[in-house]
Parts: structure tokens; C-alpha cells; sequence
């Protein structure tokens, strides 16, 4: 009965993972995080996804106040958040995050406001929902260890 | 360090490699920490804790874009001051950025994400370069008595007297890798002399990098200054110097040898490559069939520094052309050379040019011609392939490089050329891939190919010069059978069958003669240089 549940989370992480696959919202970065995961760092895609999240949010957070600004007009602050922001998404995997952010910065880049705005909601859109998705990943994988853990009592 | 010691460094490398990664992003840094040792986020804490520990690190990793320093002169820095090989990290791809890593003396240029193979790749690049400097630095650190190098591969024996060219070149007959070194410290020595110089000249070699190559080789012939093209680490220290002995062999080595055809197997042709300049000048020795026996030193790396920027100037416009006007631009450059050069440069076709030193000579009815042609194509096929020039630093630090060390071998110093180009050859092959120009017939095709492939390299990174080597061998041994001169250039370096005792001219116009036809043996791939057949097998 354990072992059922536990293949059933398993399955259903699987399920999870390919239709993140599928829609393009992670790509093969994140499999080579997972690779790096072994006994050393157990917890490793997570603490590193984790990371993310929190400097991510920071860096919108900080682009959100920029554009906010009505006399804003630093379009190069907003590059290198970006920059920043597309380098971490693409070491993590997060592929649909990282297009849009490069959409975002040749919007900067071009110095188009409006663009830009755009561009954010769209970031925060995506970044959210990859969010959510990593969380509920989190979630099985927990639910998952502790049931194989139950699975061999004793 | 001795050679001992070297060889103990470096056995150690496989199994722990200290590596410094410098990030302002969490997430990446943690990424890189699973794979790496230390991590900062900071490029200034990161350049305190380099001083402090220089010893302590194999490796630095260092991102582009961080608020506190800019990347890129981080990896200056770093590349300067202690000599290690620098990895550059970007979100970016804009060939620029890449362009920019490699002028700066970066060793790769990695976008992110970052994957581990890469990083497994690179470990290897850097034991390879590692090791090369080591030797290199030890044979050079014999040589140099000392000479104030600080680096570890100062190549630049030379401190600035004949004698050192000698004293490498017999250590070059010693020790193959010396060659290498040679090629890493020309590289450096480049890097450093760009950094130095700065200027317009510089872009100008970059740009044909072949032609550069040439160019110096042709200027210099001789191998007065060793372009030091070497790794971007080429630290600012005596840096003509340093690069000097690779150089200066190569140059000599070409001028005896009457560009010893057959050099392709030279591992010196990384060295070429990584002179920029000597590409440029290459380039332009091929176009020019022979007449300028300076052609033949071109590809020695050590261009003259009037030539050189002649040359320059030439092989830009002939870059993509090989049009004879380069040539003849050439030919201006080289007759300031001194006759010596003139021998070197002509290696089969020049032999004649070469040997008699007259800039040139046109040696009628000589296989010059084909040798042109195929410089050329290879010159355009390498312009092709070249990356966008590196900046004309390069050419200028050459230039610099020039005066400081006059020719002092005039001969023959074929052995030691050889010896460089071997050494040389010897990390081409690695990088040596298939360029495969078309255009070039016969023989050296490969080379072609291979310089192609370098031209790219060598742009690329400068740091590692296995990757310019292997194009100046490339170029020679393309070119012709009888172009060898330009690979036989080479040859003498690594071969040093050719030039071993071109005493005279009549020696070195033999060896020529005996290197070109040993060319088509040594396009059998039979290099020691390693590099040279996979020239081969580009083709």
C-alpha cells in the first residue's frame, strides 16, 4: 500500500516534470541541477531553486519600482537586472522565464517604456507561475520521501 | 621550478583543482559551488583573496556583469598579476562580450547556463595550459637567467640577447613542449604588448589574424621578438622578453631554414596564430610568393615593428584577397628587415628569397607562386575564419616587441624554430579541427583548415595558445608543400630537421629544398607536433 503511494507521487512528479517539459517552462538546465544533487547535497535543486526565487524576486521587485517611476529613464539599471535575471533563470532551467526576460531586455534596450511594462507583467506572470509549479513539485517530492520512508518501517 | 617540480604541479592538477568563481548571482554561484570549490560574489573580495592565495587557485571563473568591477577587467587583472587561466561566465552571447574575453586574456568564454560538461572541458584546457606554461616557464626560467621574469611562462628568454634564442632553441631541441610554451608565452606576450600598445595597429592584426601571424613572422623573420602573443595572462612583467624565446626561435628558425617548409608539424604553429600579428604577416608572406623573405619570418611571429605594421597595414588589405599588393606592402616592410628574414620567410619558395636575404627575391619560377596561392587562400580562408581582429594591441605590443630584441640570430636558427613550432603543432592538434579551406590544394589544406579553425581560436582566447599555434601551422603548411616555408617555418621550429645547421645559405636553401619535400612526409602526419596531422585529418 506504501509502495503504491509512493509510486503514485512518483508518477505524478513525473507527470509534472513532462508537462513542465512540454510546455517549455523548464528545459534540460534543470535536469543537469538534479544531476548535481547526490548524497553530499541532498537538498540541492531545492536550495538552489530557492535561492533563485528569493534574488529573483528581489531584482522585480526593484524593476517594478523602477518603472514605476514616472521620470524613470535608467533603461541600463533595467539591462543589468535583466542580465542578471536571464543568467539565473537559464542556470536553473527556467527556459519560458529567461525568453521572456531577454524580450524584456531588447525592450530596454530600445528604451521603449511601454515595452518595458509590458515586458515586466509578462516576466511576473511567467516567474509566478513557475513558482507555483515549483512549489507543488516540492510538495510531491516531500510527500514522496516520506512515504518511501514509511514504505520500509523499521 | 623545476622540471621536477613542474611535472609534480601538474599531476596534481587532475585531482583537485582549486577553482575561484565570482558571481553577483546567488543562484549561479550556487550552481557553480557544487562544482567548483569557492565562490565569491564579489569581484573585489575575489581579487583579495587571488592576491592573498595566489597559490591556492588553479582556476578562476569569473562573470561579466557585476556591479562592483567589470568583469572583464577582473580577468585583466587576474590574468596579469598572477598568471591564472580565466574563465568568463555571461548571460550574454553578443559576440563582442567574446571578443572582449578573448582580447583580455580570458582562456573561455562560457554563456549561462552553465552546464557541467563545459565545466569538465574546461578543467582540461587548463591542465593543458597549465602544463604548457610550466614547461615552458621552466625551460624559459633556465634560459632567462633570471632575466627578471616574473611570470611563470615568460617565454621571453631573450632578454633581449642572441644568446637566449640559442640557449631555447638547444632547450627547444631538449624538450618538445618548450615549444608550446613557446606558443603560450608568444601568446601572452601578445596579449600583454596589446594590452600595452592599444592601438589601431593592433585591430588591424586582428583582424587578420593570419595575416598578422604572417606579418610578424615575415617582419620579424627572425624571431627577434617572439610575439608574445601568448595567453592573455602574459603578464605585463618584461613581456617582450618573455615572449620573446618562442618567438625569437620561430624567427630564427624560419629565416635559416628558409621557412622550413615542412614546418606544418611544427607545433610553433599555435605560436604563429597566437601572433596575431604573425598571422597578419603570414598572411601576407604567402601572398607574396616569396619575394619577401620577411614573409617567410613573418610567420616566425616575429614581425619587425616597422614591418609589422606595414605588414599590418598590408595584410589588411589583403586579407581577404590575396592580392599581391599586399604583398608588395609586404615587401616594403620586409626590406627593413634585415636580410636575415628574408630567409626565414621563404621557406620552400623563399628559399631562394630567403637565403639570399633579399626581401624580394622573387625567386623565378618558384613554387612561390603556388605558395602564394595558397597563402592566400589560406589567408582568405583564415580572414574568413578569423574572428573579428582582435584589437590592434596586439600588433603594436608586437611592434614594441620588435625593438626590444634585434635579431640576433639571424640563422639559423632553424633548430630552435623548429623546436618551437613543434611545440606548438603539438597543442594545434588538439584544437586543429577541420577548417577544411577549400581553397587550399595540396598539402596543406589541412593546415588551412586548421588555421581556420585557429583563427577563430585565436581570437578567442588568446589565453590558450595551442589554439594560435596551430594555425601559424596551419598557415604554413597549407600554403604549400613548398610554402612549408611557412609550415617548414614551422618545422624548423619543431622539426629542426631542417634548419638544424643552416649555416649558410646554401645550408638553409638545402634544408629548404629538403624540407619541402620532407613537407609532403611531414604532411604524412608524422609530426611530432601532433598538431600537424590533424591538419591532416582536417582535410
Amino acid at each position: 500500500m506504501l509502495g503504491l503511494g509512493v509510486d503514485r507521487l512518483q508518477a505524478d512528479i513525473n507527470r509534472l516534470l513532462a508537462s513542465l517539459f512540454h510546455q517549455g517552462v523548464l528545459d534540460e538546465q534543470f535536469l543537469q541541477l538534479q544531476q548535481l544533487q547526490d548524497e553530499t547535497s541532498p537538498n540541492f535543486v531545492y536550495d538552489v531553486i530557492n535561492i533563485y526565487f528569493d534574488e529573483s524576486e528581489k531584482l522585480l521587485r526593484n524593476l517594478r519600482l523602477l518603472l514605476m517611476d514616472r521620470e524613470f529613464s535608467d533603461y541600463k539599471k533595467i539591462g543589468l537586472h535583466l542580465n542578471q535575471l536571464v543568467g539565473s533563470s537559464s542556470s536553473i532551467g527556467a527556459r519560458r522565464v529567461r525568453n521572456v526576460c531577454v524580450a524584456f531586455r531588447s525592450a530596454s534596450e530600445l528604451s521603449n517604456r511601454p515595452g518595458c511594462l509590458r515586458g515586466l507583467e509578462v516576466v511576473e506572470h511567467e516567474y509566478h507561475y513557475l513558482k507555483n509549479m515549483m512549489h507543488e513539485l516540492f510538495q510531491l517530492e516531500q510527500q514522496r520521501i516520506l512515504a518511501a520512508g514509511v514504505r520500509y518501517p523499521m | 621550478m623545476t622540471v621536477e617540480q613542474n611535472l609534480e604541479a601538474l599531476d596534481q592538477f587532475p585531482v583537485g583543482m582549486r577553482v575561484l568563481a565570482v558571481d553577483d548571482d546567488q543562484t549561479c554561484l550556487k550552481i557553480l559551488e557544487s562544482l567548483l570549490l569557492t565562490t565569491t560574489n564579489q569581484a573585489q573580495k575575489a581579487l583579495e583573496l587571488l592576491r592573498e592565495n595566489k597559490n591556492k587557485f588553479d582556476l578562476v571563473i569569473s562573470d561579466v556583469d557585476m556591479p562592483d568591477m567589470d568583469g572583464f577587467k577582473l580577468l585583466e587583472l587576474v590574468g596579469l598579476e598572477m598568471d591564472l587561466p580565466v574563465i568568463m561566465l555571461s548571460a550574454h552571447s553578443d559576440p563582442k562580450y567574446v571578443m572582449k574575453g578573448v582580447t583580455h586574456g580570458a582562456c573561455d568564454y562560457l554563456l549561462k547556463p552553465v552546464r557541467i560538461e563545459e565545466l569538465k572541458n574546461i578543467w582540461q584546457h587548463v591542465v593543458r595550459s597549465r602544463f604548457d606554461k610550466n614547461r615552458g616557464s621552466n625551460n624559459n626560467g633556465d634560459k632567462r637567467d633570471g632575466s627578471g621574469n616574473e611570470g611563470v611562462g615568460n617565454s621571453d628568454q631573450n632578454n633581449g640577447k642572441e644568446a637566449m634564442p640559442k640557449k631555447i632553441l638547444d632547450l627547444m631541441n631538449v624538450e618538445k613542449l618548450t615549444r608550446e610554451n613557446v606558443a603560450s608565452h608568444l601568446q601572452k606576450f601578445r596579449l600583454y604588448l596589446k594590452r600595452i600598445s592599444g592601438v589601431a595597429n593592433q585591430q588591424a592584426i586582428m583582424a587578420n589574424s593570419e595575416l598578422h601571424f604572417m606579418q610578424m613572422n615575415g617582419l620579424d623573420g627572425f624571431h627577434h621578438r617572439p610575439i608574445p602573443v601568448g595567453s592573455g595572462q602574459y603578464h605585463g612583467g618584461a613581456p617582450a622578453m618573455r615572449s620573446f624565446p618562442p618567438n625569437g626561435i620561430l624567427g630564427r628558425l624560419n629565416t635559416p631554414s628558409g621557412i622550413g617548409v615542412r614546418s606544418l608539424s611544427s607545433p610553433p604553429a599555435g605560436m604563429f596564430l597566437q601572433n596575431q600579428t604573425d598571422i597578419g604577416k603570414f598572411h601576407h608572406v604567402s601572398s607574396l610568393p616569396l619575394n619577401h623573405s620577411d614573409g617567410g619570418n613573418i610567420l616566425q611571429g616575429l614581425p619587425m615593428p616597422l614591418e609589422f605594421d606595414q605588414l599590418q597595414t598590408n595584410n589588411n588589405n589583403s586579407r581577404n584577397m590575396n592580392s599581391n599588393k599586399s604583398i608588395a606592402g609586404t615587401s616594403m616592410a620586409f626590406p627593413s628587415f634585415s636580410t636575415q628574414q628574408n630567409s626565414l620567410i621563404s621557406a620552400p619558395n623563399n628559399n631562394v628569397v630567403v637565403l639570399e636575404g633579399h626581401p624580394q627575391a622573387t625567386p623565378p619560377g618558384f613554387p612561390g607562386h603556388q605558395i602564394n596561392k595558397r597563402l592566400e587562400h589560406w589567408s582568405n580562408a583564415v580572414s574568413s575564419s578569423t574572428h573579428p581582429p582582435p584589437p590592434a594591441h596586439n600588433s603594436n605590443s608586437i611592434n614594441h616587441q620588435f625593438d626590444v630584441s634585434p635579431l640576433p640570430h639571424s640563422r639559423p636558427d632553424p633548430l630552435e624554430w623548429n623546436n618551437v613550432s613543434s611545440s606548438y603543432s603539438i597543442p594545434f592538434c588538439d584544437s586543429a579541427n577541420t577548417l577544411s579551406s577549400p581553397a587550399l590544394d595540396t598539402t596543406n589544406p589541412r593546415a588551412f583548415c586548421r588555421n581556420t579553425d585557429f583563427d577563430s581560436n585565436t581570437n578567442a582566447q588568446p589565453g590558450v595558445f595551442y589554439g594560435p599555434s596551430t594555425d601559424a601551422m596551419a598557415l604554413l603548411s597549407s600554403s604549400n608543400p613548398k610554402e612549408g616555408f611557412v609550415v617548414g617555418q614551422q618545422k624548423l621550429q619543431s622539426g629542426g630537421f631542417m634548419v638544424a645547421d643552416a649555416g649558410s645559405l646554401d645550408d638553409i636553401v638545402n634544408s629548404t629544398m629538403k624540407q619541402e619535400q620532407s613537407q609532403g612526409d611531414l604532411s604524412g602526419g608524422d609530426l611530432g607536433y601532433g598538431g600537424f596531422s590533424s591538419l591532416r585529418t582536417c582535410i
